[in-house]
């Protein structure tokens, strides 16, 4: 492992080149030919309500209309974790702006005018936008057949009440761990909601073909998900997996907005009713915002228990979570951040409640950090406010508390290696933590703050991924993989780790996005596991390969297996120095043996990976028991800020982050999820602002009101650290770090705030006039 | 997202031609130049009209020049033309400061100040440039040419002085005598934002000041108050206090997505602060370079 040749190389990004040019395919760049239906859905414009009527007729009358459906017509539940939702809604809606029907007409302009005279009458009822709210014992109900629901074996839904799941995570003895505490410090975090904001909004293209084949072509980070979970749901139709093909192309981005299965289910079920027609939905970039999934709000409650030394001996962790309408993707959120809202610290004694509730708001699910990012504000703003109290240096406090290799962990499994301490030291030397810096300005004030980060990829314990590899005349590659390229680098990543084993040059291999028909088994493109699952899946395809080149070298030349090897694209021989075998002379062609005759064949590699250590089912009551996660990523963050105290604005002079890569494949993609990570994460302490009028209607799904940052906005310097423990099970000791990078940032600043002017903001976002208004109160008072 | 509505589109090559197409259409057609705000709300339904007046190919709108000590901004011209000429940037920079800060570069490149101020909103960063540069409004229609005083054209919400025939042709300012000034933008980030309180600033070596504001109030307006009580006298602590006690009971901001009211109402007096210290600063010669942000 000491001498890689290309893994730890910052290669130059296979797709960069196609992209950057415009060459490269989006679904809205792809032509469908003059048969091509357009789509338009008729929307909700009340939050909870029952439908008593709806009239087509107006609409149908319309000229270039083809065809109006209602959720009459598609009686069928789908959701990936949970079953809590109809294609279109049937009898009930339950956020502003829910499908209730469709036009599928020749064109948009036709769709769009057609879709405003369908007549929807409603009886509206009650509506909740507050989790809290949610559980008052008077409460309408969202789901009243919840207790009816399919769900997962790792859920506990509480039928006749809006608790969608409730997580519970026990260990040690919590009366216990407050007891020996010296410092009992209480309080309230919230944290609102948030879009992913992706450049491409969603499309979907669906073609029920005369042969009676569904294919799709969607814009989504999970090709086999979306055909799993819409093989089901449209099953009543006679539609087998076999018959389902998702193509992908390349995403603009997805952040966990194109995982699972959204709005791309319409275009399947709308495919199905013009048969041979091709079916073409995109959604409005108000749409993008408030009829995909949401990143949840939560109410976090936290008592934690210290000790005068500084070890935190308990911790009390409940989190109200606003999980929308439907949760069929956002319930297993809250169960990851119910396994891990002690964030990377080892405490004896803790009570984690993660409760998912139904609201009336738009569905929340998968979002970048998977409710790390949200419990963390909570958590890394308490730590630090504990070790203020106890009047202890907050990065003293998190070394001591810090986990270790072999902790046990909320669940009760031990914790994997990790370099989370070297992180700490690195980022505390680069912020010259410790060292006081004058402002440059009477109205500004400078503070500096460090958090601890840590996640795990939440997926199903029997995640799997696959790949193929095949060998081309000229020894080039090909490789299959489903999982998706959505501007990670992933496809350079499984490029040179193919590489890597084979000798091929990154330049002679190509691997493309997915297509469900051509390419083998991924589960999902999410909780940043693909470096780790599809590349022990590349790696074992590689591997399979060069078995079976060596099998048939041994075969031919009777030379033995363990003393051949390849390098620069040959066969070599350890006890036999002048063979040499070029891979281009036999890897399609076989080797021809002294009687003439051919050997081998077509070299083509397959693997296969699995997790098969992994285990989702524990004690409900504690938790304890299952093996849920499969690792976890570390890392720490640090960041000096300038607070203006008259405007309350605020400006990062440096931000930076170090995160345990086990093994950084390619550095630069690494130091690139580093900085957009950490954009990301600033604009949604810094901006981002989604606001609900008092009905529940979305206020502001643009970008004139939705602000994410410009250019203008980055911070003065940001300074990507990685750090290298290896992960024993990850392709070159590789693990992942893409949703890491955002999660520290919201603590980061309220930290560093509290830090340069003593105000402390419980309540994300922590806007510049969040923090003038406060301050100014802050100064009339004194 | 595809425009719905129906209408019919015209392209004269003539200004005589767009405006009697607008007599013809008798308010019912829209005048199309940038299309910045008219496009989006054609596509949200928000303007209905029956058919639009593109008047992109009418040379003669498309004017800039200095004359006679009078600055002609023909309807045409957008804000990077503005931007990007010397006359703005050396002999009206608090127009070349705002208009800076209108939108994106993709629309500055589009969208014109005649249509920016036919728009009208509250927030409109060219308004408060506009009345302390004193411009004029210049406007035909069947009745031949009117000049409307800025000050008398922004008559309520999203309401003009413009009768529904009219068009806009050109916007005159009168060259100033020397001065300092700055265009001061509360917005909620860096990057392009509608403005949530907006500013614009001469001051001149007599001690003599006009402001104007935007976006904290229904209409933007000069603060006759607040020149009046800084007339004359020296830039010190005592009068600037003065100063904003006055212009925070001359605005009336209102709480929306963008900003509370409080938030306005504090960030009104830290701008006006800022803002006559730096165009007292500039009018001296000493005051930061014009376009470098005060906030």
């Amino acid at each position: 492992m000491n001498d890689l040749r290309v893994v730890g190389q910052s290669v130059v990004r296979i797709d960069g080149l196609e992209k950057v040019t415009g060459a490269a395919k989006y679904v809205d760049d792809l032509e469908f030919g003059p048969g091509l239906l357009y789509a338009c859905i008729v929307e909700s414009p009340v939050a909870h309500a029952l439908i008593k009527k709806i009239d087509t007729r107006a609409a149908e009358a319309l000229p270039g209309v083809v065809k109006v459906v209602t959720g009459a017509d598609f009686p069928y539940k789908f959701g990936l974790y949970m079953k809590d939702r109809y294609i279109f809604a049937n009898e009930r809606v339950r956020f502003v702006g829910e499908q209730v029907a469709a036009v599928i007409a020749w064109d948009a302009k036709t769709a769009a005018r057609a879709a405003a005279l369908v007549n929807v009458t409603y009886e509206e009822l009650p509506a909740i936008f507050n989790p809290c709210a949610a559980l008052e014992k008077d409460a309408p109900l969202i789901h009243p057949d919840l207790g009816k629901y399919n769900y997962v074996p790792w859920f506990f839904p509480k039928a006749n009440t809006n608790i969608a799941h409730w997580r519970k995570t026990r260990k040690g003895d919590i009366e216990k761990g407050f007891r020996e505490a010296d410092l009992v410090l209480e309080d309230t975090y919230t944290v609102p909601r948030y879009a992913h904001c992706a450049i491409e909004t969603h499309a979907i293209v669906g073609l029920y073909d005369m042969s009676g084949r569904l294919t799709l072509w969607s814009a989504s980070q999970s090709p086999f998900t979306q055909r799993n979970v819409i093989a089901e749901s449209l099953a009543p139709l006679g539609i087998t997996h076999k018959d389902v093909r998702v193509v992908t192309p390349y995403i603009g981005g997805g952040f966990g907005g194109k995982a699972g299965v959204s709005m791309e289910i319409m275009g399947a079920a709308l495919a199905t009713v013009v048969k041979g027609h091709p079916v073409k939905m995109m959604w409005s970039r108000a749409q993008e915002f408030y009829n995909t999934y949401q990143r949840q709000g939560v109410v976090a409650k936290i008592k934690m228990g210290v000790k005068k030394n500084g070890t935190i001996t308990a911790l009390e962790h409940t989190l109200y979570w606003d999980a929308g309408a439907y949760v069929e993707y956002g319930a297993n959120v809250v169960n990851a951040a119910g396994l891990s809202a002690t964030n990377p610290y080892k405490i004896d004694n803790i009570a984690i409640d993660s409760v998912c509730i139904y609201t009336n708001l738009p569905p929340g699910g998968p979002y970048r950090g998977f409710g790390y990012s949200e419990f963390s504000f909570g958590i890394e703003s308490h730590i630090t406010r504990a070790a203020t109290a106890l009047k202890m240096d907050p990065v003293a406090f998190r070394k001591r508390n810090a986990i270790k290799e072999g902790d046990l962990l909320p669940y009760g499994a031990p914790m994997n290696a990790n370099g989370l301490a070297e992180a700490i030291d690195k980022v505390a030397a680069e912020i010259k933590w410790g060292v006081p810096e004058p402002a440059r300005d009477p109205t500004k004030k400078i503070g500096k703050s460090l958090v601890l980060f840590w996640k795990a990829p939440a997926m199903p314990p029997n995640a799997a991924s696959s790949a193929f590899l095949k060998f081309n005349e000229d020894a080039s590659l090909n490789i299959l993989i489903s999982g998706m390229e959505i501007g990670q680098g992933l496809l350079t990543v499984m490029a040179q780790i193919a590489s890597e084993i084979l000798t091929v040059p990154v330049s002679k291999i190509r691997v493309e996005t997915p297509d469900t028909d051509r390419n083998p088994y991924e589960w999902q493109t999410v909780g940043s596991h693909v470096t780790w699952g599809c590349g022990n899946a590349v790696k074992r395809a590689a591997l399979d390969a060069r078995e079976q080149i060596f099998a048939l070298v041994q075969r031919v030349y009777c030379l033995e297996k363990d003393a051949l090897y390849l390098e620069d694209e040959q066969v070599k021989c350890r006890t036999k120095a002048d063979f040499v075998l070029p891979l281009r002379q036999f890897v399609i062609a076989g080797i021809q043996a002294e009687d003439h005759t051919y050997k081998g064949g077509p070299i083509m590699g397959r693997g296969v990976f699995m997790p098969e250590f992994a285990s989702a089912i524990g004690d409900p009551e504690t938790g304890q028991g299952g093996h849920p996660n499969v690792h976890y990523t570390t890392g720490a963050a640090g960041v000096i800020l300038e607070v203006d105290t008259q405007t309350g604005k605020m400006k990062i002079r440096k931000a930076v982050l170090a995160v345990d890569a086990g093994k950084a494949i390619n550095p630069d993609l690494v130091r690139g999820q580093i900085i957009g990570g950490l954009m990301q994460g600033f604009a949604t302490v810094l901006y981002e602002d989604m606001r609900f009028s008092a009905k529940g209607k979305l206020l502001n799904p643009n970008f004139s009101d939705y602000k994410i940052p410009t250019a203008l906005d980055t911070p003065d310097e940001v300074v990507p650290i990685i750090v290298e423990t290896p992960q024993p099970d990850g392709p070159f000791g590789a693990r992942g770090i893409a949703e890491h990078t955002m999660i520290p940032c919201a603590a980061l600043i309220a930290n560093a705030l509290e830090d340069a002017c003593g105000a402390r903001i419980t309540a994300m976002p922590v806007t510049a006039e969040k923090v003038a208004l406060r301050l100014n109160q802050c100064s009339a008072n004194a | 997202m595809p425009i719905t509505h129906p209408f019919e589109y015209y392209k004269p090559a003539r200004l005589v031609d767009a405006l009697a197409l607008l007599h013809t259409h008798k308010g019912g057609a829209s005048v199309l130049a940038g299309g910045t705000d008219l496009i989006v709300w054609l596509k949200e339904g928000v303007a209905a009209p029956r058919a639009l007046v593109d008047i992109k190919g009418i040379k003669e709108l498309e004017v800039l020049e200095l004359k006679d000590g009078m600055l002609r901004i023909g309807a045409r011209a957008t804000f990077t033309v503005l931007i990007e000429s010397k006359i703005v940037r050396g002999k009206f920079p608090v127009l070349w400061e705002a208009a800076r800060t209108v939108a994106s570069v993709g629309v500055r490149n589009r969208a014109t100040l005649a249509g920016n101020i036919c728009s009208a909103i509250p927030c409109l960063d060219s308004a408060p440039a506009l009345l302390v540069y004193e411009a004029v409004v210049v406007l035909q229609g069947p009745a031949g040419t009117r000049r409307i005083p800025i000050t008398e054209w922004f008559v309520g919400l999203k309401k003009t002085a413009r009768q529904p025939d009219e068009m806009v042709t050109s916007i005159e300012l009168p060259l100033p005598k020397k001065n300092g000034g700055c265009y001061v933008k509360l917005g909620r980030y860096a990057g392009e934002d509608l403005a949530q309180v907006g500013l614009a600033i001469l001051a001149f070596a007599d001690n003599t000041w006009r402001i104007a504001h935007c976006a904290v109030a229904p209409t933007p307006q000069r603060m006759a108050g607040v020149e009046t009580i800084l007339a004359g006298k020296p830039l010190a602590a005592a009068l600037i206090s003065k100063a904003c006690a006055r212009a925070a009971k001359d605005i009336s901001p209102i709480a929306d997505v963008r900003a509370s009211k409080e938030y306005r109402q504090h960030m009104a007096g830290i701008m006006l602060t800022r803002g006559l210290k730096a165009a007292a600063a500039r009018l001296a010669g000493t005051g930061p370079a014009y376009g470098t942000s005060l906030l």
